[in-house]
């Protein structure tokens, strides 16, 4: 890579790190910065006295961290590649565009900026993996991590490269990822016909216990399709699991020859890079950098009355958000088509296994956006304090801004979760399932309808209110982060948001807890309903609290100091 | 009408904006002008209750935008020098959204009018990204003029937009601030100033250098006279720069 670009990168990190180490100032950054040092250092106190010998098997270790390396990259084959991947900032391509660079050398340049995530991730992942199961050293495995995540950052340009190349030559059906899908779809098939043989054999193994199982699934993965598939992650992990300098030393070479041979797919693709990253560009330059380059189309909504509430009106326009975003309507047709299949096999009283499992993973989906959820549905303050100036001149109260951004995302994921719910309670209707009872199923879901809006805008709220006291360190706007190697930012935040919805729910849960112990004898399960009241009122107390609380510091945020998040 | 009193605004050791005091009647066009960095945004962000002052009383159409924001934002519409919209609605959607904010309940009477004057009645159904750089200001100057605002403050409102544009935008200005509305304006186009503004206010460094008709200005400075505002300017911030190196 030439010298000016270097430059441009390493000074462009270094004065990144300046400006965050500059935000400690502000009592409400260090302060953050304190509780998440304190929570690692919790972490890490709290499990290394613990670390024994390892209580599973280290080949079935290898085989979880094939399966989760291999689901990564199938992820980027089927989500994770799109032109994003080859985006430029609208300040590179004004300046490193009409200069004399070679495209080989911007490629080699935008790896490099890269690099800078990738290392703090290596950090992050070196200490949470330290003292568990497997003790490698933290060099050795800082540098198992670093190739590992390296190579999916280079897999994912990669595969990004591919698909506009074959994009720029015309191979249309590419547009729909059919193609790409069909291909997955056969080796992944391949894959599990091979394993069905296995099949009763982890049927048995199930039934002795978690490590016969896992013993039984590493015996079907060395078949030769399955064992062809996770070879790539096996490789990858092997060098991260190595407990010795021998084992790791076996380990690193073949690893590392995946990583330069990445590299070397990925730099010789300059000739694809240099449309594709142009078009990436231009796409986001016109859609405006605010949208993150996504695309909307003016799909019919409900017409927003004139009068009432001011906040309904950035209620609508967040649910517009997501409307025209199609991901609604994809969805909402998921959980018809679903719900379709449920009854149609219900009324032929086939399908019964199929049916629960359907339900469970359903009931399991609903649970964890729970957690998740609020992370991934951002059509609230997230979004919108890229454009704080605009909502600060608003004639409307910092309470109900937040407010009202809150319910957008808040009705949405809740949307979600009572869809899943609901797909769940039907599945389960149709399945020969005798635990939990009906009455029970039912109750759960009548006490989902009625709390789950408030726990989801506890959980909001403790989102924008993040965004809003430490926007520096919170995704603004739509852009963000995409690839494995930007996972670590993301489970920081998780956690921590994690531990303040523990800490809010206690309220809530001891009310409801409470009247539920006094109104079960007489009640029974049917107690649950008046309980998720008893819970839902606490939870609006909170709520209410925190809206004021979140407004006020709404109405104190200059728009100065929420600056553009850039990810690298 | 827009009254502001000892108007300071401080940024760590920087005074973006010092002892600022000065009244917009209502019917007037105060133009805004000084060099780069010399506190106009920010003085127009704080009188659009964007960013709160360190010091000083900002009034709008008789409300205190500290005590009482909401009145006073009610009375009042900025227009940017960047357009911000939102992607994913419509230029009628984006209309509806800022008059129901602003609690404008007769918007479907208005807006054929309001589309009309923007010329933006072709691409009513329009989102943001499908629009040009111009008419995106447009639109964003449509937003504020929905709620037939009392107080219109505008950053460099002419960016972007076309001769023909540029034309219609000083009418409209000129319309709104003959119906009575207080209008305050930056420019860097200082013709634009000259021909539209009752009085100019000429800021450096965050503090006011000038402020009245330029006929008064030139009063006050009579190696000035005779000359056109851009003279006068460059004589006020030229003299200011050589007194001070």
């Amino acid at each position: 890579m030439t010298g000016p670009l270097a430059y441009l990168a390493v000074r462009s990190a270094r004065n990144r790190l300046v400006r965050q180490l500059r935000r400690l100032r502000t009592p409400r950054y260090a302060l953050a910065l304190l509780l998440g040092l304190a929570y690692l250092w919790a972490v890490g106190i709290h499990r290394r006295p613990s670390a024994g010998p390892p209580q599973v098997n280290p080949e079935t270790i290898e085989l979880l961290a094939a399966v989760g390396i291999t689901a990564a990259l199938l992820w980027i084959w089927i989500f994770g590649a799109d032109r994003r991947a080859l985006a430029f900032s609208r300040a590179e391509v004004t300046w490193l565009f009409p200069a004399p660079v070679t495209r080989r050398e911007l490629i080699r340049y935008k790896l490099l900026r890269g690099q800078f995530v990738i290392l703090f991730n290596v950090l992050l992942w070196t200490f949470l993996l330290s003292g568990g199961w497997v003790d490698t050293g933290p060099w050795r495995r800082a540098a198992a991590i670093w190739i590992l995540l390296t190579t999916l950052a280079l897999h994912r340009l990669g595969v990004a490269l591919l698909r506009s190349s074959l994009l720029e030559h015309g191979a249309a059906a590419f547009r729909s990822r059919a193609v790409t899908l069909t291909i997955l779809a056969v080796v992944v098939g391949a894959a599990l016909v091979d394993a069905a043989d296995a099949l009763p054999a982890l049927r048995a193994a199930w039934d002795l216990g978690l490590q016969q199982f896992l013993a039984a699934a590493d015996a079907a993965a060395r078949r030769p399709v399955p064992a062809a598939l996770l070879l790539p992650g096996r490789l990858l992990a092997r060098p991260m699991l190595a407990q010795s300098w021998v084992e790791w030393g076996r380990g690193i070479l073949p690893a590392a020859g995946l990583l330069l041979a990445h590299y070397v797919w990925v730099v010789r693709s300059d000739a694809a890079f240099e449309e594709s990253a142009a078009a990436a560009a231009l796409t986001r330059q016109r859609t405006g950098d605010q949208s993150g380059g996504r695309r909307f189309a003016a799909r019919p909504i409900p017409r927003l009355a004139p009068a009432g509430w001011q906040g309904g009106a950035l209620l609508w326009k967040n649910l517009a958000a997501v409307v025209r975003t199609g991901r609604a309507r994809g969805v909402v047709l998921g959980f018809v088509a679903v719900a379709l299949a449920i009854t149609l096999l219900s009324i032929g009283g086939t399908g019964a296994t199929l049916l629960e499992i359907v339900g469970w993973l359903a009931a399991m989906w609903a649970g964890f956006l729970l957690v998740l959820g609020p992370q991934w549905v951002r059509n609230d303050l997230r979004t919108d304090l890229s454009k704080l100036a605009l909502l600060r001149s608003y004639p409307l109260r910092g309470r109900t801004v937040v407010g009202a951004e809150t319910a957008g995302s808040t009705a949405v994921l809740t949307a979600l979760q009572l869809g899943l719910a609901g797909i769940a309670y039907l599945a389960f209707q149709g399945a020969s399932v005798q635990e939990p009872a009906p009455a029970l199923r039912t109750a759960a879901l009548a006490a989902a309808v009625v709390f789950l809006p408030a726990v989801n805008f506890l959980a909001m709220l403790i989102q924008n209110g993040a965004a809003l006291l430490l926007p520096a360190w919170v995704r603004v706007g739509t852009e963000r982060p995409i690839g494995v190697e930007a996972l670590g930012h993301s489970m920081l935040m998780m956690v921590g948001f994690t531990a303040i919805l523990a800490v809010l729910l206690l309220g809530p849960a001891t009310a409801g807890g409470a009247v539920f112990l006094a109104l079960q004898p007489f009640a029974g399960w049917w107690a649950a309903a008046p309980a998720a009241l008893g819970a839902l009122l606490a939870a609006g107390l909170e709520s209410r609290l925190l809206l004021l609380r979140l407004g006020r510091v709404f109405e104190a945020t200059d728009p100065s100091s929420v600056p553009p998040m850039e990810w690298p | 009408m827009i009254e502001v009193e000892g108007l300071q605004k401080v940024y760590g050791n920087l005074a973006a904006v010092q002892d600022l005091s000065f009244r917009v009647l209502p019917g007037e066009v105060v133009g805004l002008v000084g060099p780069n960095g010399a506190g106009k945004t920010t003085t127009l962000h704080c009188l659009a209750g964007i960013t709160i002052p360190t010091a000083g009383r900002v009034r709008v159409a008789g409300h205190d935008l500290a005590a009482d924001p909401v009145s006073a934002k009610s009375a009042l519409a900025f227009v940017p020098d960047e357009p911000h919209l939102f992607e994913y609605l419509t230029v009628e959607e984006h209309l509806r959204f800022v008059a129901r904010l602003y609690r404008v309940g007769d918007v479907d009477r208005r807006l054929p009018g309001v589309l009309r004057e923007m010329e933006l009645e072709d691409r009513h159904g329009a989102l943001p990204g499908e629009l040009s750089r111009g008419m995106k200001q447009k639109l964003a100057i449509a937003c504020a003029l929905i709620h037939d605002p009392k107080a219109l403050l505008l950053d460099e409102p002419l960016t972007g937009l076309d001769p023909v544009g540029i034309r219609r935008m000083k009418a409209t200005i000129l319309e709104h601030a003959r119906a009575g509305a207080s209008v305050m304006l930056s420019s860097h186009l200082l013709h634009l100033v000259e021909e539209i503004c009752t009085r100019v206010l000429i800021m450096r460094r965050g503090r006011v250098l000038a402020f009245g008709t330029i006929s008064e200005i030139v009063a006050s400075r009579p190696d000035l006279a005779g000359l056109r505002l851009e003279e006068v300017f460059l004589g006020l911030v030229g003299l200011e720069d050589s007194v001070e190196g």
